[in-house]
């Protein structure tokens, strides 16, 4: 086991490496002059150039790599061209709006995809079965802008059940927080829902046509017991583990939901950051939307690995 | 009767040289009674005496404009601003946007507030007036006046902050105003409520430049420090008690404000930032905002028709500007030039494009919303036939295809599809290139700039009160914004006999010159300028704006 | 020179695969999932093709006084926000995704096939790092990715197809390199080996056949993905652009209006992107469930 923990994490922190590299070159493909973006049409080529010195930019890139790379294992991105102030101060507020998005999306979408997964799986081949198959299908299609704008003008204009926008007012609890952060979700929500359904019902479905079932089933257990004793636990951990993979996608959801209801998350400062092209900004941003995403699947692998016996031993193919 | 004329008299002989001229003109019927005021509060004649010569004299009082009425409102309460996010650091110095300048506008104070009607406003400056040859200008400076620190305020600060925009060497976003006006070290404080300001060149509408048109000027202290998104330190009516970037700025009424008559009645206001006009109307829709402080007329189908929603706008002098690159083939032609501006049909585009609320403008930038403009040149309408004549003599008869570049905001990338659509009728080809607006702008340096280089484009440009920042940068031969690179030397005489010019017949006399002169070449095409539009809940009352989108919320409150 | 074995070992194998191919044919013509999406699939291909000889109006014409009326006799779904009729410019919306979908998917299916077949085919470090890399690279959203790579070079149809194309090509590589890894050892790849063909041979000629079915499925998913990410670039602003009359593009240019009551010009465009996507989605169940018999 602890080979494999070692292993897996040792993994994700070469990834890591790799991520920061394809990062920093990319942000090196947007084209401008740092310092004349900085002090605007007007200044000198002479001002211009003295503060690309005094900022770095004009050394060899491994060089400004690992100025950059050193800063930011200590959370350091730099500053901000745009708002002059430093990255990190813009980017921790809006990681914590956009984990509290994501959060409320998942405390929704998690038990609903399960529960309609198993139901499904239960009522294999008949019409509720396809009702959710179906249905599950078209929310996953239907893009987030879509979904969110028809769900804005139904339920935040046409009856008045949620506020139109997601940050509540300053100072709010932690209740009215949740309240703006409902008709955000949603969007979320619909999109995640089939996909969830999905693998739920074919964990049960698997773990239905087990032989462990069959051989509760001969014990003479009674139908009830099987599903809620045997069938459940052995089809929805799995499950659970692999929709934490999901946060991947739920962050490129989040750049569209974000705008839309002009939510101060990840996604609106990526957005924002990119059409400004401030790019220490946009770098942090993009690092740290990689870095979300692969310490969730590294969760999501160790708590399936723990779960699942047989990785464990196979080893990492 | 009597009694009247030697009270006028005896008011006359108080005012400068300049003063007495736009007295004359309107006693003589030559201006109206709006552009009286206007005028005469540039030349330095106090509100009061100009009420009261306005009164006096032959044109008819005109209607208060809709909106402007003032509502009773209660004292208290808290409101929300739904406005655009400012793109950079809240730095005096360096803001250029609407959302930056909207925020300055609240917390800081200008020497003059150009409101709705384009007429000055005395704020930290009590009155002005100028030399003959308006070289010179002397602002009274009000006494009483203290920043939000409590240190009180003088002619010195105001000397300071002046000159601080004026060097070059602080790259000020004034300096677009200020080139060729006003070099550093122009303004001197004589004592400490007399503030002289020496020009480089004569300028008539002078107070103009140092009033809340020119965004940048909130009055810092003499010993600011470059760190006003931290102090947020000025005069104004608020006061900042927090400020978090592309989010929200909370202010709360600035109890020791200067006027007593307009200690705003609301104890908190939120500027809240959206970035799109969208979710700014859904959040007046929604009740998250009572105010915004601009949505885009082409996007305000909804507001216009919801009851429950109060339009407060302002004429405006924003507009877009069409370059067409008159160094460049096809353009080098002036016939080409004038086809393509001849295949758009304005009225069209006022009424589809931005709901009618815009007017009309004759490919100059003298607007019908400024007095000096000489209206009895013709406008330009429509006319696909003579367009194509026009190609036609030029060589271009089986039309040619251009690329229009432009960048993605409000109303602009429909307007470039209507101009494709326009040309389309006169067989010219147009390609859009359609990018962001970081894009477009790029550095904006001639060569590493889209906007400045290239062959047509679509550029937005904000309100100004008087004319005098669109006839010289876009236009002039050495204009840093010359994006149509128009070098014609007449024009740049012409311009540079406007802008020193004091007296309104005379100025409209020129501007008849320079719109003919702009009609036959052509270089930009200027199609519409359009109103600033905002909008309100029905229960807030006495918001203004002005046309640059800042909000006058001095006397904003809840209607009780 | 290849030996004598060659003629006789290979035709049997091929006539195998093509029977094997008919049954599942017949199969994927049978299945109620399939047809269905066909049919949609279907739809909008001919509508791409038509383009605008089945448009009642030209879908570039505006009209800006006649702008956002409603659906009626003579504009069955409505005008937008310029007053172009709404009808055809769904009609021809089809074209422009229908076109750039494909060759990004194509251009990723492509690169990533060749990148899987490699690295499982080879394993060992070349393997490993690549997988690492990929690793690496799909820690970031395909939205994110392409979002920063189009503000950075510019919107234009190219660029979207390279970036599609490009964010694509690892997740495909995935999918084929495990599918190799199940073939590689087998002992028609042994023999090829021992025969000492050439390494592209083995790759290309032996392996490649074999490891179609999971490409096929992976390519329709993919499929359903890249209209589904290009509506959203669009709609962001950043995909295809003005005055196209793309799907998500239209949405983006009248969603503004919705609260005043004016749905037709963003709610058509959008069931025109559900349905399409619903569509390859279908046509890939239907394929992968027949693949997986």
């Amino acid at each position: 086991m602890a080979r494999f923990l070692i292993r897996r994490i040792a993994f994700a922190v070469i990834t890591l490496w790799l991520l920061s590299v394809l990062v920093f070159l990319g942000a090196h493909v947007l084209p401008g002059d740092v310092g004349r973006r900085i002090l605007g049409a007007f200044a000198s080529p002479r001002a211009v150039a003295n503060l690309d010195r005094q900022l770095g930019v004009d050394k060899p890139l491994p060089v400004q790599y690992l100025n950059w790379l050193s800063g930011a294992v200590r959370f350091n991105f730099g500053s901000s061209l745009a708002y002059r102030q430093p990255v990190s101060s813009l980017l921790g507020p809006a990681l914590l709006n956009s984990l509290k998005l994501a959060a409320v999306a998942f405390v929704i979408v998690v038990p609903l995809g399960v529960v309609g997964g198993v139901i499904a799986a239960l009522n294999r081949g008949r019409p509720l079965d396809r009702i959710i198959t179906v249905s599950g299908l078209s929310g996953t299609v239907v893009p987030e802008f879509v979904s969110g704008i028809v769900l804005i003008l139904l339920l935040g204009i046409v009856i008045r059940l949620f506020p139109v926008t997601a940050t509540a007012p300053p100072g709010s609890g932690a209740l009215t927080q949740l309240y703006y952060l409902i008709l955000p979700a949603l969007p979320l929500v619909l999109v995640l829902f089939g996909y969830i359904a999905r693998i739920a019902r074919a964990g049960m479905i698997d773990a239905l046509d087990a032989d462990y079932t069959r051989t509760a089933y001969l014990k003479g257990l009674s139908r009830r017991t099987v599903i809620w004793r045997h069938v459940l636990r052995n089809a929805l951990l799995p499950t659970i583990a692999v929709i934490a993979t999901q946060t991947g996608y739920l962050i490129g959801g989040l750049v569209v939901i974000e705008t839309i209801f002009n939510y101060h998350g990840i996604g609106q400062l990526l957005f924002t950051a990119a059409q400004q092209k401030d790019f220490p900004l946009i770098q942090a941003t993009v690092m740290v939307i990689g870095v979300v995403y692969l310490v969730a699947t590294l969760l999501a692998d160790i708590t399936y690995s723990l779960l699942n016996p047989r990785i464990r031993l196979g080893g990492a193919r | 009767m009597d009694d009247e004329q030697s009270r006028i008299d005896a008011l006359r002989r108080k005012q400068s040289e300049i003063g007495n001229h736009v007295i004359d003109e309107y006693f003589s019927g030559h201006i109206s009674r709006r552009n009286f005021l206007r005028a005469g509060s540039v030349a330095g004649i106090s509100i009061p005496v100009l009420s009261f010569l306005a009164a006096c004299g032959p044109a008819p009082a005109p209607s208060t404009p809709s909106g402007s009425s003032s509502v009773k409102i209660k004292r208290g309460g808290h409101a929300a601003v739904g406005c655009l996010p400012p793109a950079t650091a809240l730095d005096p110095l360096k803001v250029d946007d609407e959302g930056g300048l909207l925020l300055l506008s609240q917390v800081g104070e200008f020497l003059s507030w150009s409101g709705s009607s384009l007429v000055l406003q005395p704020r930290v400056a009590q009155s002005w007036s100028s030399s003959s040859d308006a070289k010179t200008w002397t602002f009274k400076i009000r006494k009483g006046i203290t920043f939000h620190d409590g240190t009180p305020l003088t002619a010195k600060d105001v000397a300071a902050t002046i000159n601080l925009h004026a060097d070059p060497a602080n790259g000020s976003n004034a300096l677009s105003v200020f080139k060729g006006v006003l070099a550093a070290g122009a303004a001197t404080a004589v004592d400490d409520v007399t503030l002289r300001v020496e020009l480089e060149a004569a300028s008539g509408n002078f107070p103009y430049l140092l009033s809340s048109d020119n965004y940048n000027l909130i009055i810092l202290p003499a010993n600011y420090g470059g760190d006003f998104s931290k102090t947020f330190n000025s005069c104004g009516p608020f006061r900042v008690t927090s400020y978090q970037t592309g989010q929200r700025m909370s202010v709360q009424r600035n109890a020791t404000y200067w006027d007593k008559n307009f200690i705003p009645p609301l104890d908190t206001v939120d500027y809240d930032f959206y970035t799109d006009d969208q979710s700014r109307i859904l959040a007046l829709q929604g009740k998250t905002v009572q105010i915004v402080s601009h949505f885009a007329a082409s996007d305000g189908q909804a507001l216009f028709k919801d009851p429950n929603v109060k339009i407060i706008d302002s004429r405006s002098a924003n507009h877009r500007q069409v370059h067409m690159r008159n160094d460049m083939e096809p353009f080098t032609d002036k016939r080409v030039r004038q086809a393509m501006a001849l295949a758009l049909n304005r009225p069209d585009l006022v009424q589809g494009l931005l709901n009618g609320k815009a007017q009309v403008a004759n490919d100059s930038p003298f607007f019908k919303v400024y007095p000096s403009t000489n209206t009895s040149v013709a406008q330009r309408e429509q006319n696909l036939t003579k367009a194509k004549q026009l190609l036609q003599a030029a060589g271009k008869g089986s039309g040619f295809t251009v690329q229009l570049s432009t960048w993605r905001g409000f109303e602009i990338p429909d307007y470039a599809q209507l101009i494709q659509s326009s040309a389309k009728k006169i067989g010219v080809t147009i390609n859009l290139n359609i990018v962001d607006e970081a894009t477009y702008y790029g550095n904006a340096v001639f060569g590493q700039s889209i906007w400045l280089d290239s062959l047509m484009g679509i550029t937005d440009y904000g309100h100004r009160a008087v004319p005098n920042v669109f006839l010289g940068a876009p236009l002039v031969s050495d204009g840093p914004w010359n994006a149509a690179h128009f070098k014609n030397s007449t024009y740049d005489g012409l311009v540079a006999q406007y802008v020193a010019t004091a007296d309104l017949s005379t100025q409209r006399r020129i501007a008849g010159q320079i719109e003919t002169l702009l009609l036959d070449e052509t270089p930009i095409i200027f199609a519409y300028n359009y109103d600033a539009t905002g909008a309100t809940l029905p229960n807030i009352g006495n918001v203004r704006m002005t046309g640059d989108f800042q909000l006058d919320l001095r006397s904003a409150g809840f209607t009780s | 020179m290849s030996t004598a074995s060659v003629p006789v070992a290979r035709p049997r194998r091929v006539d195998a695969r093509r029977s094997a191919l008919a049954e599942r044919l017949t199969l994927l013509l049978h299945s109620p999932t399939f047809l269905i999406g066909a049919v949609i699939v279907l739809f909008w291909i001919v509508c791409a093709i038509g383009n605008t000889h089945l448009t009642p109006y030209d879908p570039l014409a505006t009209n800006p006084l006649g702008k956002l009326r409603g659906p009626s006799p003579q504009h069955l779904l409505g005008t937008d926000s310029l007053g172009r009729d709404e009808l055809s410019r769904v009609i021809a919306g089809a074209r422009g995704i229908l076109v750039v979908a494909p060759l990004a998917t194509v251009l990723g299916t492509a690169v990533g096939t060749a990148l899987g077949l490699v690295t499982g085919y080879f394993g060992g470090l070349v393997d490993e790092s690549l997988m690492r890399l990929v690793d690496a690279f799909l820690a970031v959203p395909v939205v994110v990715v392409g979002l920063v790579a189009l503000v950075a070079l510019g919107p234009s149809t190219i660029t979207v197809i390279l970036v599609i194309g490009v964010v694509f090509a690892p997740i495909i590589a995935r999918t084929v390199r495990a599918a190799v890894l199940s073939e590689r050892d087998k002992e028609y790849i042994q023999a090829a080996r021992l025969r000492r063909e050439r390494t592209p041979y083995i790759l290309f000629v032996e392996l490649l056949p074999n490891v179609m079915g999971p490409i096929l499925v992976e390519f329709t998913v993919r499929l359903g993905y890249a209209i589904f990410t290009i509506a959203t670039l669009s709609f962001l602003g950043f995909g295809i652009q003005p005055p196209a009359p793309d799907w998500g593009l239209s949405i983006y240019e009248n969603y503004v209006y919705i609260t005043g009551g004016y749905w037709w010009p963003v709610l058509f465009p959008a069931i025109a992107i559900a349905s399409l996507v619903v569509g390859v989605n279908l046509v890939s169940d239907a394929i992968s469930q027949v693949l997986d018999r």
